[in-house]
């Protein structure tokens, strides 16, 4: 197994009866790098998540995460937040907090203190009562509040106030500092992310459009917006 | 004699003149970033742009000699910058000699007047050869052109 990448993508096909959902799906990401996965709605991100956290079998191609098949043991060892996902809106947050350290072997109720005061979630409040802000920042914290190597976010952004943004993202950049953590994000909010970025993956009906190291960009004078543009536009 | 000088040095560190023993990496920053301190292009390398900007802001003595700089985490976080980065960052300015290290205490801006005016003079020197540029565009030499700018109507 290579240490240094969590996530490796051959050749991957996935199809849904006739229809084609991606072709020929090739990319890796390195550990403790964070990456973007960009690219219009349809466009098969969330097929792809699904495939990488174990829960839709590709139709052919390889694909490894944390050095093996993706399966029960991966799910165990990484943090997924599903795009238009909620958490129970019958609990506070407290008790969502309380449950969440329950059934993950690997929470760290350290972490999970440290990530409710710098998210400002009252535990209190009830879910249901959340803003989409607040919602999405409690998810992020259960997300980072667990042990896990690689976290993948599908779509945090979604319907968050620009201040929950900065927050979630200010997050993201601070868990990537000491190197071991490795984020998957798909998101449309290129401005939002693009400083954070090393690498990012274009995808547009089921296909690679492109991976690009930021930095590579930068130093060709393209910003991540322009490149996105050149691809999807 | 000597230590008296460390101790000099040292009262220079606000934060540390009223404790006793090193300062490790808890202590506060003397300052922290925000994301309003700098102005950042997309499309060029992100860690050339701080690179300039905060040698600019040493040589403008806007960062005072001695700060305490917030850590690689804290600065990744408030900018929301990829932590990489900010390391790099912070390396290049190291090999320049305007930012210090110490182990378990921080990163610091330097207290070596030489390195502080060297960045001074690359300033002027990068400020000047931008002039000239412009002046050689429209076909003057640099003394032509501040002639011209300071011609009165």
């Amino acid at each position: 197994m290579d240490h240094t990448i969590t996530i490796q993508c051959t050749a991957v096909e996935m199809s849904f009866k006739k229809k084609k959902a991606l072709h020929n799906v090739t990319f890796a990401a390195k550990s403790g790098s964070i990456v973007g996965l960009l690219g219009p709605n349809g466009a098969g991100k969330s097929t792809l998540m699904r495939i990488l956290i174990g829960i839709l079998e590709p139709t052919a191609g390889t694909v490894e995460v944390l050095g093996r098949k993706p399966g029960v043991e991966t799910l165990g060892q990484l943090s997924f937040l599903p795009d238009r996902g909620h958490l129970p809106n019958w609990l506070t947050a407290d008790q969502w907090l309380g449950y969440a350290a329950g059934i993950y072997p690997d929470w760290d109720i350290a972490l999970e203190r440290e990530w409710v005061r710098k998210q400002e979630v009252d535990r209190s409040t009830s879910i249901g009562t959340m803003s989409r802000g607040q919602e999405a920042r409690l998810q992020l914290l259960t997300c980072l509040s667990r042990r896990t190597k690689l976290v993948i976010l599908d779509e945090p952004f979604t319907g968050v106030d620009l201040l929950s943004r900065e927050r979630i993202s200010s997050a993201i950049a601070e868990e990537t500092a000491d190197g071991d953590r490795t984020f998957l994000i798909a998101t449309h909010d290129i401005r939002e992310m693009e400083s954070m970025f090393d690498r990012i993956i274009l995808i547009g009906d089921g296909t690679i459009k492109g991976v690009y190291d930021t930095e590579k960009l930068r130093d060709d004078g393209r910003s991540v917006e322009s490149c996105y543009r050149e691809v999807f536009a | 004699m000597i230590h008296c000088f460390q101790y000099l040095v040292y009262g220079l560190y606000p934060y540390t003149s009223d404790k006793e023993g090193p300062v490790n990496d808890s202590m506060p920053p003397d300052m922290i970033w925000r994301i309003d301190d700098f102005q950042i292009d997309p499309s060029r390398p992100l860690y050339e742009q701080f690179v300039e900007q905060i040698r600019a802001m040493i040589a403008k003595g806007q960062l005072a000699p001695g700060t305490r700089l917030p850590s690689v985490r804290e600065t990744a976080a408030s900018l929301r910058v990829n932590p990489t980065t900010i390391m790099k960052t912070y390396q290049e300015l190291e090999r320049l000699s305007l930012l210090v290290t110490y182990r378990g205490q921080g990163t610091f801006v330097t207290n070596e007047e030489a390195a502080i005016s060297r960045s001074r003079r690359d300033l002027a020197r990068t400020a000047v050869a931008r002039l000239e540029e412009l002046a050689q565009s429209i076909g003057m030499t640099l003394e032509q052109f501040i002639a011209l700018a300071k011609e009165e109507e």
